[in-house]
């Protein structure tokens, strides 16, 4: 069964939240301090964790930076009261894969989740090449000469969304749709920070990125045209 | 003044020379009588005393120089015995003026006039000629003229005239240089002060004159500071007194958030099983979640103006086309348009589509004036229009249905205005919607303007310059006009 541990001093809220995923068939672990989480995370890892920004104890981007030191793979989702402010993207930059805006539908939640734990779409199979990056789509790393770049999945289905079709100019919007699952989304924050985290890690120089390049006034595309392999 | 003074000292001067050249003629004249009269009246001797008389300049008083004398048969004396006419070889008789020799004719004492002297060498000297008489023995009448130039004078007279130019000048420079001094100790400090207050009403609240010494101008910056000082005070008091406010709204939006959230989680497990409860409950679900979404709205309204009157409103500004942003935004209001029975043209007439924006302001600001359009519509078809040109880019949105009273118009921006407070919303909106896309559009350095005639309908417009921060040359749009 999936788990997904909900970091929240909100003791209602959390109840509210674990009532809810356990209706939709989702284990979880409740702490309620920022400087608790490592502990519970370290023994038991769970699938997902749901970071509310303000916490006792630890603030939620410094636990998101420490979650993402000591796991690259595990999705997190930040639970905000604020949804414009300098918050979201620290800790988009500080390694958070999306963000939720109180107060959020539960349904929405729920899919929201579901999004970041399901595995790429399985009608595509074998290596993705992408300039001189080899995109492994079973194995779900990405190697360059041989040397694995650790991507968090959601960077992963970032960049398997854009080198699938290289060479095809995505829209933000298309990208929220696609990756993080919106319908109607024009967040392009959400879209931003993480090409910049995925350029970090696949550009040789991500001033002057040539493997995921902004088509100006429209979005991104992956720059060099790659083969479909197997 | 300076001409005065000279004019003073060269009439002292002038004057002084009259007196003693007349005393010194008085003297020679004297002298030469009596040579005359005593030194013998042979032709020879006669010559010889009048030569010598002539050339006696200098043995009289050795120290006056230019001294010139000559002597003249006089105008009476018409057959003398001897000629003894005689003149200092230096000046020609033209220095005479011909005017003093008819006075001297005529009077019996000593007559002077000022003249030009002319010297055998061509050069002309103003000096003074004295006229007197001499009897001669065997000759008769004759006249004796003095001949006294000014030269001395008159270089006398240039080097005062010089040093007086050039004190003059030293003095022009010294007044030009203590003026200039003195407009700096008077100008400097207020057009520092003008700087200051200049600088203070730009908003550098901070800036205070700088006061040296216990003048008026000091006294001035002493008040202007005071001045200052004081709107300082009350304008940070009002600043902290706002701040408090707008942070107290913001607050409240923030911290309402927590609980509604667990309020709507609750609300949505409930609203699922409404089936299973009795009729009443099963409503009273419905209710509650629908009254739910509306507080969420304006929840939500709320805390966007609080941010637009903390000017903490943050932009993402990316390039967007505008026409796919409309055109979409009008699919997602298909549905409600459809239910409405509103039909939405879109007419794009655009070069070049693409603007600089937050994106998520923009398209909130198309659905707020979309969605009022179709709600407002009364089945009539809602007309929207994108035009561009250089430096803006308009969006309108027209509709044909109820309209607005043109006396309402400039209100609609205004929060929780509603064109009928009698008359229930169909789609709920929270009243903040159209200040909160006005201020948007501000944002954006645009504009959004209204239109409006019961039953005829209204117009809404979204200006919007290609790059934040440039000048709409022309909109490209104009609003309609109530005739």
């Amino acid at each position: 069964m999936t788990s997904v541990l909900v970091v929240d001093d909100d003791q209602d809220l959390a109840e509210m939240l674990g009532i809810v995923l356990n209706g939709a068939g989702i284990e979880v672990d409740l702490v309620s301090r920022g400087d608790e989480v490592m502990d519970v995370f370290r023994n038991n890892p769970p699938d997902l964790v749901l970071l509310d920004l303000m916490l006792p104890g630890l603030d939620g981007i410094e636990v998101c930076r420490q979650i993402r030191a000591f796991s690259v793979r595990v999705p997190i989702v930040m639970l905000t009261a604020k949804g414009d402010t300098h918050d979201v993207v620290l800790g988009l930059e500080a390694g958070a894969d999306d963000y939720m805006v109180k107060p959020f539908k539960p349904s929405e939640l729920v899919a929201r989740i579901r999004t970041r734990l399901r595995r790429t779409s399985s009608e595509l199979s074998g290596i993705l090449l992408l300039a001189d990056i080899a995109i492994d789509i079973l194995e779900h790393t990405i190697t360059r000469d041989g040397k694995e770049i650790p991507l968090t999945r959601l960077e992963f289905d970032l960049l398997v969304a854009l080198a699938k079709e290289p060479g095809r100019v995505f829209t933000r919007e298309a990208l929220l749709s696609e990756v993080w699952g919106y319908r109607h989304s024009t967040d392009t924050r959400l879209v931003n920070v993480h090409i910049q985290r995925l350029r970090a890690k696949v550009e040789h120089d991500s001033e002057n990125p040539t493997i995921i390049t902004t088509v100006r006034g429209i979005g991104y595309k992956a720059g060099v045209s790659g083969t479909r392999g197997h | 003044m300076g001409s005065a003074l000279l004019n003073r000292i060269s009439t002292g001067v002038v004057n002084e020379k009259i007196k003693s050249a007349l005393s010194e003629s008085t003297l020679a004249v004297y002298s030469a009588q009596f040579r005359f009269t005593s030194g013998g009246v042979t032709d020879a001797a006669l010559k010889k005393i009048a030569q010598e008389v002539v050339n006696a300049k200098k043995a009289i008083r050795a120290t006056d120089s230019g001294r010139e004398v000559i002597l003249i048969r006089s105008a009476k004396n018409l057959d003398p015995e001897v000629a003894i006419d005689t003149v200092s070889n230096r000046v020609s008789y033209e220095s005479i003026p011909s005017e003093l020799r008819d006075r001297l004719l005529n009077s019996g004492d000593p007559v002077w006039a000022r003249s030009i002297i002319e010297y055998a060498d061509g050069h002309k000297v103003p000096g003074i000629v004295v006229g007197d008489k001499l009897s001669i023995p065997r000759v008769g009448p004759y006249d004796i003229y003095f001949l006294f130039s000014f030269e001395s004078q008159v270089n006398t007279l240039n080097l005062v005239k010089n040093y007086l130019f050039l004190a003059g000048f030293i003095l022009l420079l010294l007044i030009v240089g203590i003026t200039y001094l003195v407009i700096r100790q008077v100008i400097e400090p207020v057009r520092d002060a003008a700087k200051i207050a200049e600088e203070f009403t730009a908003g550098k609240l901070e800036k205070r004159i700088s006061v040296v010494g216990s003048d008026e101008i000091s006294r001035l910056g002493i008040s202007f500071n005071a001045m200052a000082t004081a709107i300082e005070q009350q304008i940070k008091r009002l600043e902290n007194l706002s701040k408090v406010q707008q942070r107290f709204v913001s607050d409240v939006s923030h911290e309402l958030r927590t609980p509604l959230t667990t309020i709507r989680m609750a609300s949505d497990l409930i609203y699922a099983y409404r089936d299973k409860f009795e009729p009443n409950i099963s409503r009273s679900a419905e209710l509650l979640q629908s009254q739910i979404d509306r507080f969420e709205l304006l929840l939500a309204d709320l805390l966007e103006v609080s941010r637009f009157d903390a000017t903490e409103a943050a932009m993402e500004i990316s390039e967007i086309d505008l026409n796919e942003m409309v055109a979409r935004c009008i699919t997602d209001l298909s549905l409600i348009s459809a239910e409405k029975n509103v039909v939405v043209n879109l007419e794009k007439d655009l070069v070049n589509p693409i603007v600089s924006v937050d994106a998520r302001r923009i398209e909130r600001i198309l659905r707020n004036l979309l969605t009022n359009a179709i709600d407002h519509a009364n089945e009539k078809p809602v007309d929207v229009t994108i035009k561009s040109n250089s430096s803006a880019l308009s969006v309108s949105i027209r509709d044909y249905g109820i309209g607005i009273d043109p006396a309402q118009v400039p209100r609609v921006f205004d929060r929780f205005w509603r064109a009928d407070p009698a008359r229930a919303r169909s789609r709920g909106g929270t009243g903040l919607g159209l200040s909160i896309a006005q201020e948007d559009a501000h944002l954006h350095d645009g504009t959004l303007k209204a239109w409006g005639k019961l039953n005829e309908g209204a117009q809404f417009i979204l200006t919007l310059p290609r790059k934040i921060g440039w000048k709409i040359e022309a909109e490209p749009i104009e609003l309609l006009t109530t005739k």
